[in-house]
């Protein structure tokens, strides 16, 4: 079908997107690293059980962690071999968590699940949440609980528009592999019961909204390129121009959002069986050898990843996983691709910004690019003073999507998202604790 | 994988505008008035220029030097003091003294070192920090000033403005008015008041008393009485600024339009800002006069139009919110216009202070509704149902 124009809402900064460096770049198959060690807690909320003991040997797509609950996901090894050890380990947020080591044995055993033709909406769901699809956004949140809302939903929304800087791994499965992404969107719409399926793709991916056009059943919606056009608020109302009220789900205005990613997750899962145990991410950053779009198993040492990218070109002076206004920044490179990690970016002194924080100049820079409407230096003022229900009523930090426009844009450089995460953690303490 | 690696809460990648670009990017498009102002009052104009931004500066590292402890230097400590005390309770009883008297030098140059240190180390670290906003608030200070002032009252003013207004209240950001606006009003209250009505009504001077009353500003009374030979100007006198008595930078409207285009195409300020006030100030005085011909005029007469580029737009002292800017310049439109029609005299530096005094309040109470804002209200009837 023929793209519309999105919806103009107002907010958003122009980020230099650097997305020439690695857009050209297929993805590529990394060969298997000798060991995994996988996380146990692949998707937001609880972490899964292990369920298999250290010395068993296990073939690649075998669970090897039982989801915990509603909101938690399975997990699947990776590759095949044995389960050397189940240890705690420091994850990429510096917080202790479990995670289950598989060496190796290169014999490329595989343990899928049955394929399903022409499955049921129920048997979707039950897959879905069988192979452990999460949400490849960023966020994480299981596939199969935003598969089964509690209100009547009419609309499906694909998430192309990969609004990120650096980042162009989704931007690559579009045009790679187009058909199984959309193939993907019918099963998940066929489990939501809508037929009105939408895909957002800003408008610097030209080929990928010419290879969506293709599609009678999907609807595009050609987006200004604009950060945060990808955040699921703001592009619902660009595609749709319902507005997702605070605090509540895009279910609530009969929307369903998914990536790109989880698209393709979804369809693999469904016509071949392929549990949800490996990444598409992209390498980037100017202090790279060699950029590239890579597919890895959940696991993959972040140093193995590098070394075959051909390792550092220059000192980096941060190295994000993810992206970059969003992404956590580490340490250290003895971590673990998750299923949810985007990219690695390697970025130089002269990409990352590491400067003094200046005083505030009060030029409302923040407040004129929030695409959130918000006012976070009032926010950062009255959190640094202590006074955190003024932060939150003067700030609106309840609201905050942490976009980290506010601090992209800031010239005093003031730690902004800081001050915002600190007042949200605060109120929801004391929430808590008036109940 | 060295220590050189730096982590941080997102984001990662920051814009390249500082605090100091976008001074720099103000006193580029200050330069035109300022070099206009030159050009028309020559040495004047420049001696002014000069004093208004060394001694803002100036003004700014002592207060600095000071608040820093600079000079909070001590030379003696208890150490010192009990040597000397002991050197001197030796020379009485008449024992050799000098291995004391050694060491009592020793400790004071040691201690001098350390002050001189702390004192370098202060030195220093103003100019890792000096943003430029004391240089822009000196220069505009000395382009809203008659080229008729002199120039130690223009370096009192703008220490003053830098020392009370800005650094008192906390230096950078701070400031709860504009500091220039608040030194020229300073030194209109303390300095020759004539000499300053006399630059700001001009060619009023001219024109008899009788004449005045009708016009809202010294300009609109002369264009009413058409005569040719009370030196009445005409509009393109008035935009460039020829045989126009005024302030240093307010003459020449033609580089205030330059400084605007620059600013708006950097994207310091927003283009509607100025316009809106000056577009209220306009029709509000075509409206208190019931003559349309009175709109040009009033929006080139006098600092309106400086006052509406450089001084109204101030970061620290304008709202914050979009609403709140709205309303912000339109009132200062409205009473710009009302305060000229009534009290006859240029009113811009005024009406900037009231305005910045009133900022907090549109701050706190016209804020725009965060995306996707639901009223309480609304959800507590809905549960009452």
């Amino acid at each position: 079908m023929k793209a519309v124009k999105g919806k103009f809402f107002f907010g958003g900064v122009h980020v230099p997107d650097m997305k020439a460096l690695s857009a050209d770049a297929p993805i590529e198959e990394l060969p298997e690293p000798p060991a995994v060690t996988i996380a146990t807690c692949q998707s937001l909320g609880k972490p899964a059980i292990p369920c298999v003991a250290v010395g068993e040997t296990v073939a690649k797509g075998q669970l090897i962690a039982k989801a915990d609950g509603e909101i938690s996901s399975n997990v699947f090894a990776s590759i095949s071999g044995k389960v050397t050890a189940i240890t705690s380990l420091e994850n990429e947020c510096g917080q202790q968590g479990q995670f289950i080591v598989i060496e190796g044995d290169g014999s490329g055993n595989t343990q899928y699940l049955p394929p399903l033709s022409d499955p049921s909406k129920e048997e979707i769901i039950e897959r879905v949440r069988q192979a452990g699809i999460v949400g490849l956004g960023g966020a994480g949140f299981p596939t199969a609980v935003k598969l089964t809302p509690r209100t009547p939903v009419d609309t499906f929304i694909i998430n192309g528009s990969e609004c990120e800087p650096y980042l162009t791994c989704d931007h690559r499965v579009m045009i790679e592999k187009t058909d199984e992404v959309v193939r993907g969107a019918r099963y998940i719409a066929k489990a939501l019961g809508v037929d009105r399926i939408m895909i957002g793709i800003e408008l610097n991916k030209p080929d990928c909204i010419a290879a969506f056009e293709k599609y009678d059943d999907v609807q595009v919606v050609a987006l200004r390129k604009i950060y945060p056009m990808g955040g699921e608020k703001q592009l619902i109302y660009s595609a749709t121009g319902r507005k997702v009220p605070g605090g509540k789900l895009p279910a609530d205005v009969g929307v369903v959002v998914n990536n790109v990613a989880t698209c393709l997750g979804v369809c693999e899962a469904i016509e071949l069986g392929k549990p949800d145990f490996d990444s598409i991410l992209t390498v980037s950053g100017k202090a790279i050898e060699r950029t590239a779009n890579v597919q890895v198993p959940v696991g993959t040492p972040i140093s193995y990843i590098i070394e075959k990218c051909g390792g550092e070109k220059s000192a980096p002076k941060k190295v994000v996983l993810g992206g970059p206004m969003t992404g956590v920044a580490v340490k250290s490179y003895d971590l673990y691709v998750k299923k949810t990690t985007s990219g690695i970016l390697l970025l130089t002194e002269e990409e990352a910004a590491a400067e003094e924080p200046t005083p505030c100049l009060n030029c409302g820079m923040c407040a004129d690019h929030c695409p959130m409407h918000l006012m976070p230096m009032d926010t950062a003022f009255y959190s640094n003073a202590g006074d955190f229900e003024s932060a939150e009523k003067l700030g609106g930090a309840m609201y905050c999507i942490e976009c980290g426009v506010c601090e992209y844009v800031c010239p005093a450089k003031r730690p902004l998202i800081q001050a915002i995460r600190k007042t949200k953690a605060a109120v929801r303490a004391r929430n808590k604790g008036g109940k | 994988m060295d220590n050189s690696i730096v982590i941080s809460t997102p984001p990662h990648v920051k814009s390249k505008r500082t605090t100091r670009t976008v001074m720099l990017d103000v006193l580029i498009a200050l330069a035109p008035a300022a070099i206009c102002g030159i050009v028309y009052f020559l040495l004047d104009a420049f001696i002014l220029e000069i004093t208004c931004v060394a001694f803002a500066v100036i003004a700014e590292f002592i207060y600095f030097f000071i608040a820093r402890g600079g000079f909070n230097v001590r030379f003696a400590n208890e150490e010192t003091k009990a040597l000397s005390k002991k050197i001197s309770a030796l020379k009485k009883e008449g024992k050799p003294f000098q291995e004391e008297a050694a060491a009592l030098k020793a400790k004071r140059e040691e201690l001098r070192k350390a002050a001189f240190a702390k004192s370098r180390s202060v030195f220093f670290r103003f100019f890792k920090q000096f943003d430029f906003t004391s240089v822009v608030t000196g220069l505009i200070l000395a382009l809203i000033l008659p080229p008729t002032a002199i120039w130690y009252e223009a370096a009192i003013g703008s220490a003053f403005a830098i020392i009370v207004v800005k650094m008192a209240f906390g230096g950078t950001g701070r400031n709860i008015a504009n500091p220039a606006s608040v030194g020229r009003v300073f030194m209109f209250i303390s300095f020759a008041i004539t000499t300053y009505t006399a630059a700001n009504f001009g060619p009023v001077l001219e024109v008899t008393g009788d004449e005045l009353t009708s016009g809202a500003t010294y300009l609109s009374g002369a264009m009413l009485i058409e005569d040719p030979n009370l030196g009445a100007l005409s509009l393109l006198d008035l935009f460039l600024g020829t045989g126009v008595a005024g302030c240093i930078g307010e003459t020449c409207k033609l580089a205030l339009i330059v400084g605007f285009v620059y600013l708006v195409v950097r994207r310091v300020i927003k283009w509607w800002q100025p316009v809106l006030y000056l577009v209220v100030l306009g029709l509000m005085t075509a409206l208190l006069n019931l003559d349309f011909a009175f709109f040009l005029p009033s929006i080139l007469s006098g600092g309106a139009m400086f006052g509406a580029i450089f001084m109204f737009t101030d970061y620290v002292t304008s709202p914050k919110g979009v609403y709140a800017q709205i309303v912000y310049y339109a009132l200062a439109g409205l009473l710009t216009a009302v305060m000229r029609h009534f009290l006859q005299i240029e009113v811009v530096s005024f009406v900037i202070i009231l305005m910045n005094l009133i900022v907090p309040l549109l701050d706190r109470y016209i804020r725009r509704r965060p995306f996707g804002f639901r009223r309480e209200k609304k959800q507590k009837e809905v549960a009452d149902k």
